[in-house]
């Protein structure tokens, strides 16, 4: 490479290093905060995150239930090492605002500025039919389109729904993740804030996405919000978040809870972009109930984090339900990205597929477990799991952990693995087409995840081309 | 297979007070019996999720459930049907009587 086009590919190159810096990667001053609790978790900060909250007192009493279950648990050591997380050195629980608009000019300034450079007002106004907000542990700004309003949508952020909605939300509630489910699903009961609350009356067809969007701006910060997504009788909704955080040096978590019950006939499709900066563990419990006739659909998309463990979950308990999920996982330079999917067939005629996508480079690490279970007496069920691993290098790492449990004989199942590389002679066969060689690889790595970026609004296909494109330059040479 | 049942005495009725439960073991298998609010339920020690004993966790005896004590599924007493995941597939359940002041299961 002539010397001048070196050094232009090497100012690209670093100056793509900082795009995440500069685009999400950034932080904003803690002035004017309403409160910061001190770091630790204990019994008292449980009891002052309900009581800021003025929580009724069945609340309280799950949160300080599911604290003790929390102590009880060990931290699972089945996946990636959880033991790097000192859970004695994180906020719990920080306000940033005193109160929730459903307007941006009422934003507190700096905030509002974040989500302006992310882009979420400017997305709002073209192609979504709801927006929340969440910055550090509460929801900010939240707003819905005014039709849906009309036909009974409720898309609204958690804690405002306890206090509006208490009655349908405290029949869902931790039905399909219960607090004892696993030590993080645990420590999420009992300091969980913000997320979504999403009630789709029978028969009404969301027709654009509700978005969230979580922002970390706090060091040493840890996020819990809850979603409930709860979709009547022939209802369709799409629901996508996205989540960035500044670059630090220490580490933050993130740990959501997301319970989903699709009604049935109804349809959710739930999309995740999740772009953590590199000192966030993300460890989240996501699990969705299909009942009959219902489809539920996970597009999952892992890009960034230090560490991710998370396997979207369907139970498919009503005849002829329909799951699927699309997972893609970038495990670059010191990220693991352990992500999969769980698929229960629990009723006769259902049907299901995975596919998961996960590309790896610079020694990062992707792990695909699944789980795939035919219950005694689910007879008829068809499903098809597909997991690909790219390697992009020698030092990269890929693992395959599937699980399938058949309990009836006339179960079709499909299970099919491949780990590739790119290898010489693809790049060699590009190049001879006037490629370079990172052109190449970029174009092996979008055709590699095509099939999950083609279920995505164009808008996010979009982002998520960009942000692969990102985390791919310089990968070669 | 046979239709046939056995009564197997537990333990007097005055020994299990209410939100309560009584262990025992039958040709292998491990039941409980659970006072309910003065009721008595009779199920299958053994969670439908992962096949781990069940009898062990809380009675909420004012939505008569029997919780796992590993992940958190509620078991509704009266039917064995659990009422939140992770389980999804109900446990048997048993008829129960007082027989002379002695709790007796038929299994």
């Amino acid at each position: 490479m002539a010397t001048a086009e070196a050094l232009a590919e090497k100012e690209k190159v670093q100056g793509i290093n900082a795009d995440y810096a500069e685009k999400f990667g950034f932080s904003d001053p803690e002035t004017g905060y309403a409160y910061k609790a001190p770091k630790g978790l204990t019994r008292e900060i449980v009891e002052q995150i309900s009581e800021y909250k003025d929580e009724p007192q069945w609340m309280r009493d799950f949160r300080l239930k599911a604290l003790e279950i929390f102590e009880s648990k060990p931290t699972p050591k089945w996946g990636a090492d959880l033991d790097q997380i000192d859970f004695d050195d994180i906020h719990y629980f920080v306000r940033a605002s005193d109160k929730n608009s459903r307007d941006w000019s009422e934003v507190p300034e700096d905030i509002k500025n974040t989500f302006d450079r992310l882009g979420i007002p400017e997305a709002e106004q073209k192609f979504l039919s709801g927006v929340g907000a969440q910055y550090e542990s509460e929801v900010v700004y939240h707003q819905v389109n005014e039709q849906l309003e009309a036909q009974g949508v409720i898309f609204t952020d958690m804690d405002t729904a306890l206090r509006e909605h208490e009655d349908i939300l405290k029949e869902y509630w931790a039905t399909v993740i219960p607090a004892n489910d696993n030590k993080l699903a645990a420590l999420n009961s009992a300091v969980w804030s913000g997320g979504s609350f999403v009630y789709v009356p029978k028969g009404v067809k969301v027709e654009m996405p509700l978005q969230a969007y979580f922002r970390i701006n706090t060091e040493n910060m840890g996020q819990f919000e809850r979603t409930l997504i709860i979709a009547e009788e022939d209802s369709d909704v799409h629901y996508i978040e996205g989540c960035t955080a500044p670059v630090y040096s220490t580490d933050s978590l993130h740990s959501a809870v997301v319970e989903i019950i699709a009604k049935p006939g109804s349809r959710v499709r739930y999309t995740t972009v999740q772009n953590w900066s590199q000192n966030v563990f993300n460890l989240v419990t996501k699990r969705a109930i299909a009942q009959e006739r219902a489809t539920m659909e996970w597009v999952d998309c892992n890009l960034g984090s230090k560490v991710t463990m998370k396997y979207p979950a369907i139970y498919l308990l009503g005849e002829e339900a329909h799951g699927e999920v699309l997972s893609i996982a970038f495990a670059g330079e010191g990220q693991h990205q352990d992500a999969g999917a769980k698929i229960i067939h629990g009723a006769p005629n259902t049907t299901s597929s995975v596919f998961s996508k996960s590309i790896s480079k610079d020694g990062g690490r992707s792990t695909y477990r699944g789980l795939l279970e035919v219950a005694d007496g689910a007879t008829g069920t068809r499903s098809k799991v597909v997991c690909d691993a790219l390697l992009l290098d020698e030092k990269s790492q890929s693992d395959t952990y599937p699980t399938i449990r058949i309990g009836e004989s006339d179960a079709d199942m499909g299970h099919e693995a491949t780990v590739s590389k790119v290898g010489d002679d693809m790049l060699f066969y590009l190049q001879s087409r006037g490629l370079s060689e990172e052109e190449a690889s970029k174009m092996i790595v979008n055709g590699f995840i095509e099939p999950v970026t083609k279920e995505l609004p164009m808008e996010y296909a979009v982002e998520l081309n960009r942000l692969i494109e990102l985390q791919m330059e310089g990968s070669i040479g | 297979m046979s239709n046939e049942t056995t009564k197997i005495p537990v333990c007097p009725v005055s020994e299990l007070e209410p939100g309560d439960r009584r262990i025992i073991e039958h040709e292998g298998e491990f039941l409980a019996v659970v006072n309910c609010n003065g009721e008595l339920f009779g199920i299958e020690d053994r969670c439908s999720h992962d096949d781990g004993p069940l009898a062990e966790g809380d009675v909420d005896q004012e939505a008569c459930t029997l919780e796992c004590p590993r992940h958190g599924s509620l078991f509704d007493l009266r039917t064995g049907k659990p009422k939140t995941l992770p389980a999804y597939q109900p446990v048997k359940t048993f008829p129960v009587e007082v027989i002379d002041d002695t709790i007796t299961l038929e299994v």
